[in-house]
């Protein structure tokens, strides 16, 4: 046994969030399982309850489309990224997802899930930031969204209320945004990241959004930068400039905080010529 | 043996695939008996520290709490070579993750749950972490009392009140007045952190304390007849008391010879009222706290002519052995024998220390200490051919060792050893040594390629033996009866082939029980050190003999001829030449019957045994003397890819050449030759062991200790097996169990010197390493 | 306590399990379908790998009673009571086994593998069993024995 806990599976959102409330912080969302059963097993978490999402078909919904896309907080992984219409749609975001943990843990792990355990090397976030994604929060207070770029508040800790659960994240209206992701990683093989960068180019606005993980308390969405020079080369400096300026990387197990400052402008820089070279990205 | 053969040398599939390949593999993990009580550990949060005190009141109490213990009332010292562990500590704790306190239950919750109300204080004492310090004179004694400890005379020698637990010397020649005149010299220095084995199932044991003072015990073990002579001294139980049954094992690479955690098993059972006990180990207690490869700082000093023949060779060896040394000394050893590499070297002067610190223990881990040794060596090869400006093959070819040269413990080099020049050129063709390679695809990235070679014999006492029994059927077929374990390196398979070609059976009626049981299967030593199939297999080739004689006897009363004229084929005996007068084996098997109803014979049962033959004790001062039953030799060639601006690497091609004397099965060799390889790379590229500055240990777990994918495989592989025949070998076949990972880091390190113009001394070559490296290098210039 | 029914290899069952089960120890300890082997207890290594509703997962970050109600086929299953599937003969003729251990968990992979994608590249075989770690082969074997059975069963070949 993992641990003693009671299991619920919920017939409604306004139910979860009930039980989540009556739990008085001791309960926790139960989606894919990949990180809350690990901590429950390490010792790192000990809910008295656990809440199950996966039994709201609303939750287990996903819909892709130009006008927008919302993705349940009970859809696993694999099924986004085994979509054609969000693979077409959002392929670096769908890269971003396949680099979690592995194919096993795909076909539990959610978008959802991902960002609620808010790991500043979360791989799904940075991408989300640059897409400008909202969550959708329900509590016992109701619904509210909120966009990605304000959930992250530290290190493994978001916005949410004891009470509430995510029911998704929604993507804005498809434009003609071009997006790339990278993540370093110690092997080939599954890993965490040690540093992972997503960019976003809007050729029509000529603005680049970009958003850093693992090099900070919490993934870093930069402030959106104007691309207006010609000079390839000098405005890959002004935004190495602003990158470096905006993040704090430590050293830790994974890596030394030298490491990723040497490997953070790599990745930044093979993002921006995916992003703006002519053939680059979509 | 001369003529086809049917068997040997044929790709025939693995026996046990089939339960392997539906699940219906048992492994210890598996196994269930009825009142089994399962076990949870308490362990030491400190390096060092002294056990002030232990309450364990509180968990007794809990219901389904069956025994609790600690190391105080289990006065035993535990050791194969050196007698230096306990079973649970007492009075001490020596590395963090040592087990303080141990818990059987009915369930493995209630007894994680006892654990909890375990309170334990600790008095930290001062630690040593690193081998080197632990040499100084003030430094903190891991051991105080190790001149008190037994150990095996003669072979090994701890050095009292210090923390050397075994120092092997090698002294031939004169190294000072060799290096003095040497027209070009060379020191350089290595380091290789521990690591683990991390097999697939993880430390597990079963033990049951019977009435009549026996034991018997299921174990993932490579050596069950080791667990029973340990249990035997240690308990002070004739050896027949203990049984010892060895399931399917889930991988061992070494982690899984000696001693492990039968002893708790079987002290938990005997307090439990005799209730079998069963301790599996988790995967962060597998690393924490289950044995690891020594970390080993080398030394290495080279001279030579300029014409680049080495002619003084010095190394010093310093083993990390961490809290215990039982097989650290033996590695120590062994490394120190082979520690100059497959060179001929007049002038050798080798110090191997082992040394304790206060880390999780080391043991034998597959190369046993060869690869560690052959990082530097190899390294240093590379670094001294660059020296003279001579390319790294040809100064290798200089210096392997040939015919009418001795080793550095004075062991003729013969044409039976085996051909190290043509595992090295075979390699370096392979890769296409002198030719650069293909520029990479991207701008980025760099190429390189390297060369290792590499040698190794068995690492074992001199009276290690291994004995086979087969039991033939009524249908004729034969089961074969040995207690060496196939872990998966497929020696089974081998020992059925070469049954079948003996005996002159068909291969599908030749068995062997999967698991070992030491009630009925004979002794053999311990799977380890690449001999299983060499003394196994000699086993069994005199064990077929003996049956062929039984059968003959019995069939020339029958026929009435001369037990030297008649042969054994198709599963009959017939006089030369007249086949149709043949008896089948079934009608000879259980004996034959007259027409009349008289019976001769009876059942036929063949044994064999081999045992080491013409090694001595190394002296103690000088190292000299014969410690090799074989030598095997071989090479790796390496192309390697580096990305500049992310220190990645990637292996685009690793040759690998072993003189296997006889390759037995290609599909089994291959099949061990890849997965060393593999296992070799994660060494090279990822794995250590990371403790932080009070010596916890941070990474014990697949998330922060890689170990290689599927996707980190090289590009390509290749093996080439030569057989050029060993004599003595079954069939001429040597050891090749362990080679295969042996220098694979130093083939990848020459690699990445022809890449970067980097030295690299340290491993793991992580990403991480190799661009700080690169930025190094680029801010110098 | 929660009552739960599911299928395991067609089987119906039923069970009563605590909420702290993980569905490793259901299969192994209640089911006595050890195959199914626990490597890490924490997801990294596959050695647990099963398929739920025809999709490889990790049983040991699963709870018990999450599979109310769904399909769950391991190891035992594989072979469907009589012949050696071709993938289990492919892994067995390729020499991909050494200690076993890994080979149930790679088998499951694989047979979720060939079943959504019919003719997989050998790029596509690596990703499917990358989740599946294995100390002794070096992997090569694997991919070769599934890329066999792969080939096989396009042509045609019964499971």
């Amino acid at each position: 046994m993992l641990a003693n806990f009671e299991y619920q599976r919920i017939r409604s959102m306004e139910e979860g969030c009930r039980l989540l409330a009556e739990a008085k912080g001791s309960g926790a969302v139960l989606a894919g399982g990949t990180d809350l059963l690990v901590e429950i097993r390490n010792g790192l978490k000990s809910p008295t309850l656990l809440v199950d999402c996966k039994s709201l078909d609303s939750l287990k919904a996903f819909h892709v489309d130009d006008s927008g896309s919302s993705i349940g907080a009970a859809v696993a992984l694999n099924r986004l990224i085994e979509n054609r219409s969000f693979q077409t749609r959002y392929p670096a975001l769908a890269k971003a997802m396949a680099s979690i943990g592995t194919y096993q843990l795909r076909n539990r792990a959610t978008l959802a899930g991902n960002i609620c355990n808010a790991s500043p090397a979360a791989d799904s976030a940075p991408m989300l930031l640059v897409l400008d994604a909202t969550v959708d929060i329900v509590g016992i207070g109701g619904p509210r969204a909120v966009p990605v770029r304000d959930f992250f508040t530290s290190v493994k800790k978001t916005v949410l209320k004891p009470d509430e659960i995510v029911a998704g994240v929604r993507l804005p209206e498809r434009t003609d945004l071009r997006t790339a992701f990278r993540k370093q990683q110690r092997i080939r093989g599954h890993d965490l990241a040690v540093v992972n960068v997503a960019g976003a180019y809007s050729p029509s606005a000529k603005w680049l959004r970009l958003a850093i993980g693992s090099c900070a308390p919490t993934p870093v969405l930069l402030d959106t930068i104007e691309v207006d020079s010609k000079d390839t080369g000098a405005f890959s400096q002004h935004v190495l400039k602003i990158v470096r300026s905006s993040v704090s990387p430590i050293s830790d197990v994974r890596a030394s905080a030298e490491y990723r400052r040497a490997v953070l402008p790599v990745l930044v820089e093979r993002i921006l010529h995916e992003l703006l070279s002519a053939e680059g990205g979509v | 043996m001369t003529g086809d053969l049917s068997y040997v040398g044929k790709p025939i599939a693995r026996a046990d695939g089939v339960d392997k390949v539906t699940g219906a593999a048992q492994y210890t993990h598996d196994l269930c008996l009825t009142g089994m009580l399962h076990t949870a550990l308490v362990l030491s949060p400190h390096a060092s520290a002294r056990i002030v005190s232990i309450d364990i009141e509180h968990a007794k109490l809990l219901p389904g709490v069956r025994a609790v213990l600690t190391g105080k009332g289990l006065c035993y010292q535990l050791g194969l070579y050196m007698q230096d562990k306990c079973i649970l500590a007492r009075d001490v704790v020596r590395y963090q993750g040592e087990a303080v306190v141990a818990i059987a239950a009915d369930t493995l919750d209630i007894a994680k749950a006892a654990c909890q109300l375990v309170t334990i204080k600790y008095a930290e004492l001062p630690s040593v972490l690193d081998p080197r310090k632990a040499l100084n004179d003030d430094a903190h004694l891991v051991h105080p009392n190790l001149h008190t400890y037994d150990h095996m005379q003669g072979v090994f020698f701890p050095t009292p009140h210090s923390n050397v637990a075994h120092h092997q010397k090698i002294r031939k020649g004169d190294f000072n007045r060799a290096m003095e005149k040497a027209d070009a010299q060379l020191t350089a220095s290595f380091y290789n952190p521990p690591v683990q084995h991390a097999p697939m199932e993880t430390h597990a044991s079963i033990a049951q304390a019977l009435p009549g003072k026996r034991v018997e015990i299921w174990t993932s073990s490579q050596s069950p007849y080791t667990v029973r002579h340990l249990m035997s001294t240690c308990f002070e139980l004739p050896h027949a008391n203990i049984r010892v049954h060895v399931p399917y094992v889930g991988g061992g690479f070494g982690g899984k010879a000696g001693l492990g955690l039968e002893p708790l098993a079987y002290v938990l059972s005997r307090e439990a009222g005799g209730r079998p006990v069963k301790i599996v180990a988790t995967r962060e207690q597998e690393f924490n706290t289950l044995p690891s490869r020594q970390g080993l700082h080398s030394t290495i000093e080279i001279g030579t002519t300029s014409a680049g023949k080495i002619t003084a060779f010095k190394a010093t060896y310093v083993w990390d052995a961490g809290a215990y040394a039982d097989y650290g000394v033996n590695i120590g050893r062994a490394a120190a024998y082979a520690g100059a590499g497959p060179y001929s070297i007049d002038n050798c002067w080798i110090d191997s220390l082992v040394v304790y610190t206060n880390k999780v223990f080391g043991t034998a881990y597959r190369g046993f200490g060869h690869l560690e040794v052959l990082w530097g060596v190899e390294r240093a090869m590379d670094l001294m051919a660059r020296k003279l400006g001579m390319d790294p093959v040809a100064f290798r070819e200089g210096n392997l060792l040939k015919e009418g040269d001795t080793t550095i413990t004075g062991e003729p080099f013969t044409k039976g050893h085996g051909n190290p020049h043509q595992c090295l050129q075979s390699v370096a063709d392979a890769i296409g040594w002198g030719t650069p390679s293909d520029p990479p695809a991207e701008a980025s990235k760099v190429r390189g390629k390297g060369v290792a070679a590499l040698h190794k014999a068995p690492a074992m006492p001199t009276y290690t033996s291994c004995a086979a029994v087969i039991k033939m059927d009524e249908d004729g077929a034969a089961d074969i009866l040995i207690s060496g374990v196939d872990y998966g390196q497929g020696t089974y398979t081998v020992l059925r082939q070469i049954a079948a070609e003996e005996l002159r059976i068909p291969i599908e009626k030749t068995h062997i029980t999967w698991e070992c049981d030491t009630a009925f299967s004979p002794y053999d030593w311990q799977t380890v050190a690449s001999r299983f199939a060499y003394m196994g297999g000699n086993a069994v080739i005199e064990a077929a003999a003996d049956c062929l004689n039984q059968l003959r006897a019995v069939a020339g009363q029958a026929l009435d001829a001369s037990p030297e004229d008649l042969v054994c084929e198709n599963e009959m005996v017939f006089p030369k030449g007249e086949p149709d007068r043949g008896i089948p084996y079934p009608r000879l098997t259980m004996g034959y019957t007259f027409e009349n109803g008289n019976s001769i014979g009876g059942p036929v049962i063949g044994h064999g045994r081999f045992i080491a033959t013409g090694l001595t004790h190394l002296d103690p001062e000088t190292g000299q003397g014969l410690p090799a039953q074989y030598w095997t030799y071989g090479a790796h060639g390496v192309e390697i890819e580096v990305d500049l601006q992310t220190g990645e690497i990637e292996i685009l091609n690793i040759v690998s050449a072993l003189d296997a004397g006889k390759v037995l099965n290609p599909k089994l060799c291959i099949g061990q030759v890849v997965g060393g390889v593999i296992q070799g790379l994660g060494s090279a590229l990822w794995e250590e062991f990371v403790f932080d500055e009070n010596g916890r240990f941070l990474n014990a777990g697949f998330v922060d200790y890689k170990i290689p994918t599927a996707k980190d495989i090289p590009r390509h592989t290749q093996q080439i097996l030569l057989e050029n025949p060993q004599p003595g070998g079954p069939y001429g076949a040597r050891g090749i169990a362990e080679h295969p990972m042996i220098s694979v880091p130093s083939a990848i390190g020459n690699a990445l010197y022809d890449a970067l113009g980097i030295d690299f001394t340290t491993l793991p070559l992580n990403y991480e390493r190799i661009l700080t490296r690169i930025r190094e290098k680029a801010e110098r210039s | 306590m929660h009552e739960i029914q599911f299928t395991v290899n067609g089987q119906r069952e039923r069970a009563r399990v605590p909420a702290g089960m993980t569905l490793l120890e259901l299969l192994r300890d209640r089911l006595a379908l050890t195959g199914t082997k626990e490597g890490c207890g924490i997801g990294e290594c596959g050695a647990c790998t099963v398929l739920l509703d025809g999709n490889p997962v990790a049983s040991c970050l699963i709870l018990a009673v999450e599979v109310d109600g769904h399909r769950i086929e391991t190891i035992e299953g594989e072979s469907g009571g009589g012949e050696l599937s071709v993938l289990q003969q492919a892994f067995i003729e390729a020499g991909a086994i050494q200690c076993g251990f890994c080979t149930p968990g790679m088998i499951m992979s694989a047979r979720g593998l060939l079943s959504r994608t019919p003719n997989p590249s050998d790029e596509e075989i690596v990703e499917a069993i990358a989740g599946n770690l294995c100390r002794c082969t070096g992997y090569e074997a694997i991919v070769e024995a599934i890329g066999i059975a792969r080939d096989r069963l396009l042509e045609g070949g019964a499971r």
